[in-house]
């Protein structure tokens, strides 16, 4: 019993952290289409700025924490400008914007590897190690109540919605897709460098670590479906507590049940494409 | 008659370089022949006929094991397991298209993702059939009536096979089935609508590029004579990606300006840049994409001499 | 005009120089997943080359390193290989990942170019292909082990738990483990794997408390899932000991398991209180500025073992060379106190079976033997 509840916590936490990289897949999705892989860098991204500013310039967390964010934004943004406005503008397919993607996958992590080095980095926690895991829950679930809010209760949010409804009916109601496109990038790239952030007192920060927080965040985002923001957190959650249940308790040899994300993975594409909640008509 | 005398100029021509080039660059000259091969092959499975696979670097390796263990562990001879070999990749290419072919978008570049990893956990994982993690070595080409076929006389071997899968391959975009391809590609219903099979189009190109790349691992398995599962890791999968995508997508003469390009770039940038050609890779792909969508191939297409344009 | 001769004396004066030194090859992997080890490796052979050619050289010229990145691709390291015998390298030091070692000696087997690697620990390089030109002086993984399961049979242990990574080499590791205790009559009660890219180990290290072993053996080799084993071993507040394999020698475990570290155990070929150590890394810190670690230590002894081989060959001769460095006998700055490495009776593997020791954390420090050898 202790185990479970000490499990359920430990499952939670990763969930999230799944769940934060899976709604940065999802901001970007919703209004482009795109997916953009990339998203497990920029998490990565997040983790070096917290070593940077908090390890190693020794920052106050909040402070460090909003100027990672903000330089998250800002790497969205840019990304967006670079590898994806001029394919969309130019009317190209889009798998050009993915694999352009792909390749700032690329251009990120060595770019990291570069600056930093092979080797992992410590990043420091926001509190005592005891109750991190219970701050990377309410963390998560702040954005995702923000987030929730943003997108049932502000005008901006609708827009967002109707791009992703319709793009050309919603130009022609005066919506400004460029805008969204890049909010929707910039609103990807701080999720997902939130999530890095929040991982990293954990894992440390490591030029390796963003395939595979991609692929995580990307079942994630399967399961739980991409109509809808709360599916992000229940798919995120569903991956972690699978994972780390089947690794308690399933009388499989350890080596077997890293496997079973990549199970749901498939089942899932192949009996509820759709995933568990659907948009909303 | 006159086009068979200038394939086998070509043959004579790109053979003979290797017996005027020192051990290096007649080494570096083979490895570059052999991504020549794998990225025509691979380009007509993603630029012709559009689906995104990972598992070309996998067939390579597959085709490369296979027929290693089929000669030195079985004990067969090298046409038998040569065939035992591309059997053994047309299976597994069938295992893997015939499901994922039927569906739509992502489902092909997952499951054949999971084939290519499953196959590196195969390797490391097969015991004394695949050598585990240090492979397999300490075997070597046997005689083929009686000769040992080393040295400058091996790259030949290459040549062979590399021009004789653009011979193939050109004759099939040509074919109706490369224009079979190309209509799947561009618009699946519309393909339908005229009567072509979609899934049977995908299946068979899938299948065949998969075979090609096998028959190369072959090839390969006989240029170090070594095989192990680091030369076969997931990276190559995207490499090759790579290469079709800046050489040009959906031309032979892209995925040969791309092979070429990014073969040899690592060795040029290497003493100028030290060792983040990785970077520029990334860089190039992103560029190309957005400035030269048609890859280099298309700059080439661009400058004016006076003649047809497209 | 003048600036063309001047530019021209340059080159023909360099290259008369160049003809003069004798020329080393080295095989790194500077993109690879080999690079953190082959770079603190390149740096020592760099630090030891510098330091002979300081001393006047080998047979009165200098060394000249060639050094050729194989990117971590086995295929291209055969390549460079045959560059670097072209280039007239009497020698090639191969720092790369095992299998791009393995694919290498195929070149040099052809060439019949020396050619030694003193950082791979895979058992297999000497043994699957007969090739007198090479040697292998990187502690065997077997050794590795032997001399932890010394240590663990010192404890009279009965009942252990296993964890590991999977990582190609954990996989590895974790399989001569568990052979090789299992051959000692020491159960294993749990055996866990903690993925690449995982976020916790909680759930692993549950199933080992679970089994209630007397210690634990950690195999793995990727360094963020090994801080994580440690993590979830700290917040659980487990007991049992851990002892470990030489991953944990690796000293960005200081400052990346900062306070998790204490007491836990593992195996190295450092010791820190060898005079020659001493001496080694007060050498380095007083030529670079920074302080070495063992890691920098196999690529020391490998060019000085190189160099003392060429001195003994008396020429560049690659036929003598070999001879020498098979009847070699040499001590340097790894291995327990008095280790030499030897190759008796055609042996091409030279690290002493008895020469690894077992070390201990004392506090975030890697601290003082514990146990020397396997007996």
């Amino acid at each position: 019993m202790r185990d479970l509840l000490e499990l359920s916590v430990s499952a939670a936490a990763s969930g999230c952290i799944y769940a934060l990289v899976a709604l940065a897949y999802l901001l970007m999705i919703r209004p482009t289409g795109v997916i953009n892989f990339a998203v497990g860098e920029w998490a990565m991204v997040g983790a070096f700025g917290g070593f940077l500013l908090l390890s190693k310039y020794e920052w106050p967390y909040a402070l460090g924490m909003a100027a990672v964010l903000g330089f998250m934004l800002l790497v969205g943004w840019i990304t967006e400008r670079i590898a994806v406005r001029p394919l969309v503008e130019r009317g190209a397919p889009l798998l050009a914007a993915i694999l352009a993607l792909l390749g700032m996958l690329v251009v990120f992590r060595e770019g990291i590897s570069l600056g930093f080095g092979p080797d992992p980095h410590q990043v420091p926690e926001p509190v005592s190690f005891e109750y991190l895991k219970l701050f990377v829950i309410g963390a998560t679930l702040v954005v995702f109540a923000a987030v929730w809010l943003f997108f049932e209760r502000t005008l901006w949010g609708k827009a967002f919605e109707a791009v992703a409804l319709n793009r050309r009916a919603a130009a022609l109601m005066g919506i400004d897709l460029r805008r969204v496109t890049v909010a929707s990038f910039a609103g990807g790239a701080a999720a997902a460098g939130l999530a890095g952030l929040l991982v990293a007192p954990n894992t440390s920060a490591h030029y390796l670590m963003g395939v595979p927080l991609a692929i995580q965040g990307f079942t994630a985002l399967v399961i739980g479906g991409v109509g809808r923001v709360e599916g992000a957190l229940l798919g995120g959650l569903l991956v972690a507590f699978a994972e780390q249940l089947t690794v308690r308790y399933a009388p499989l040899p350890s080596g077997y049940a890293q496997g079973v994300p990549l199970l749901l993975l498939m089942l899932f594409l192949l009996v509820r494409p759709t995933g568990l909640l659907r948009a909303r008509a | 008659m006159r086009s068979a005398l200038g394939w086998v100029a070509a043959a004579v021509l790109l053979s003979a370089v290797a017996f005027f080039l020192s051990g290096y660059y007649n080494d570096v000259y083979r490895k570059l022949l052999l991504w020549i091969a794998l990225a025509l092959s691979y380009n007509f499975l993603f630029g012709i006929s559009g689906q995104v696979a990972f598992s070309h670097f996998a067939f390579y390796g597959i085709g490369a094991y296979a027929v290693v263990i089929f000669l030195f562990q079985l004990g067969m001879p090298l046409p038998l397991a040569i065939l035992a070999g591309v059997l053994v990749c047309s299976a597994i290419a069938l295992i893997v298209a015939i499901p994922s072919t039927r569906l739509e978008g992502f489902y092909l570049a997952l499951a054949t993702l999971a084939l290519a990893q499953l196959f590196i956990v195969v390797l490391n994982e097969g015991g004394a059939v695949t050598g585990g993690t240090g492979g397999l070595v300490n075997y070597r080409l046997p005689a083929i009536f009686g000769v040992y076929i080393t040295g400058p006389w091996y790259t030949a071997v290459i040549v062979i096979l590399v021009l004789g899968t653009y011979a193939l391959l050109r004759h099939l975009d040509r074919s109706w089935f490369g224009r079979a391809c190309r209509a799947v590609r561009d618009n699946p219903e519309a393909a339908a609508a005229m009567g072509v099979n979609v899934a049977r189009t995908k299946v068979i190109a899938f299948t065949l590029t998969s075979v090609l790349a096998g028959i190369a691992g072959m090839v390969y398995a006989f240029v170090d004579n070594t095989v192990n599962p680091p030369i076969f890791g997931l990276e190559n999968a995207f490499l090759l990606l790579f290469m079709v995508i800046i050489g040009g997508s959906g031309r032979h003469a892209g995925a040969i300006v791309g092979a070429v390009l990014l073969y040899l770039l690592p060795f040029v940038l290497s003493p100028l840049i030290g060792h983040h050609h990785a970077l520029v890779f990334g860089a190039l792909m992103v560029v190309v994409i957005l400035l030269q969508p048609r890859g280099l191939i298309g700059l080439y297409d661009r400058y004016p001499r006076g003649q047809k344009a497209h | 005009m003048r600036k063309w001769l001047a530019a021209l004396l340059a080159a023909v004066s360099a290259s008369v120089v160049a003809q003069e030194t004798i020329k080393i090859g080295v095989i790194t992997d500077k993109v690879g997943p080999a690079k953190p080890y082959s770079e603190p490796t390149l740096e020592g052979i760099q630090f030891g080359a510098n330091e002979i050619n300081a001393a006047g050289g080998v047979l009165g010229r200098k060394i000249e390193l060639l050094i050729e990145d194989d990117q971590g691709r086995p295929d291209i390291s055969a390549a460079m290989a045959r560059k670097l015998v072209d280039a007239g390298a009497v020698f090639i030091l191969s720092i790369t990942l095992t299998p791009a070692t393995q694919q290498q000696q195929n070149v040099t087997l052809e060439a019949k170019t020396p050619q030694m690697t003193p950082m791979n620990s895979g058992d297999t390089l000497t043994t699957q292909l007969q090739n007198p030109y090479f040697w292998q002086t990187g502690p065997l993984g077997s050794i590795q082990i032997a001399t932890l399961l010394s240590h663990a049979r010192s404890k009279q242990l009965k009942r252990v738990a296993l964890i590991t990574d999977n990582s190609d080499l954990g996989q590895l590791l974790a399989k001569f483990f568990r052979a090789g205790l299992e051959k000692s009559g020491i159960q294993v009660v749990a055996e866990e794997v903690v993925p690449r890219g995982a976020t916790t180990a909680e759930p692993q290290m549950q199933k080992v408390r679970a089994a209630n072993p007397e210690a634990m053996f950690m195999a793995g080799v990727l360094t963020p899932e090994n801080v994580l084993i440690l993590r979830a071993y700290r917040q659980m507040a487990l007991k049992f000991p851990i002892h470990s394999s030489y991953n944990l020698s690796v000293p960005q475990y200081m400052s990346v398991a900062k306070g998790l570290l204490n007491g836990i155990t593992f195996v190295d070929a450092y010791d820190p209180e060898k005079p020659e150590v001493k001496k080694f890394e007060a050498d380095y810190r007083k030529a670079t500025g920074k302080l070495p670690y063992n890691i920098h230590g196999y690529g020391y002894d490998g060019i000085k073992m190189v160099a003392e081989a060429i001195k003994r060959a008396g020429s560049t001769d690659k036929e003598k060379i070999r001879a020498a460095m098979q009847s070699l006998e040499f001590s340097g700055v790894m291995g327990a106190k008095g280790m030499k490495y030897v190759f008796p009776d055609g042996k091409r593997a030279g690290f002493d079976p008895n020469g690894m020791v077992v070390r201990v954390y004392e506090g975030d420090k890697q601290g003082r033997v514990v146990h020397v050898g396997q007996k």
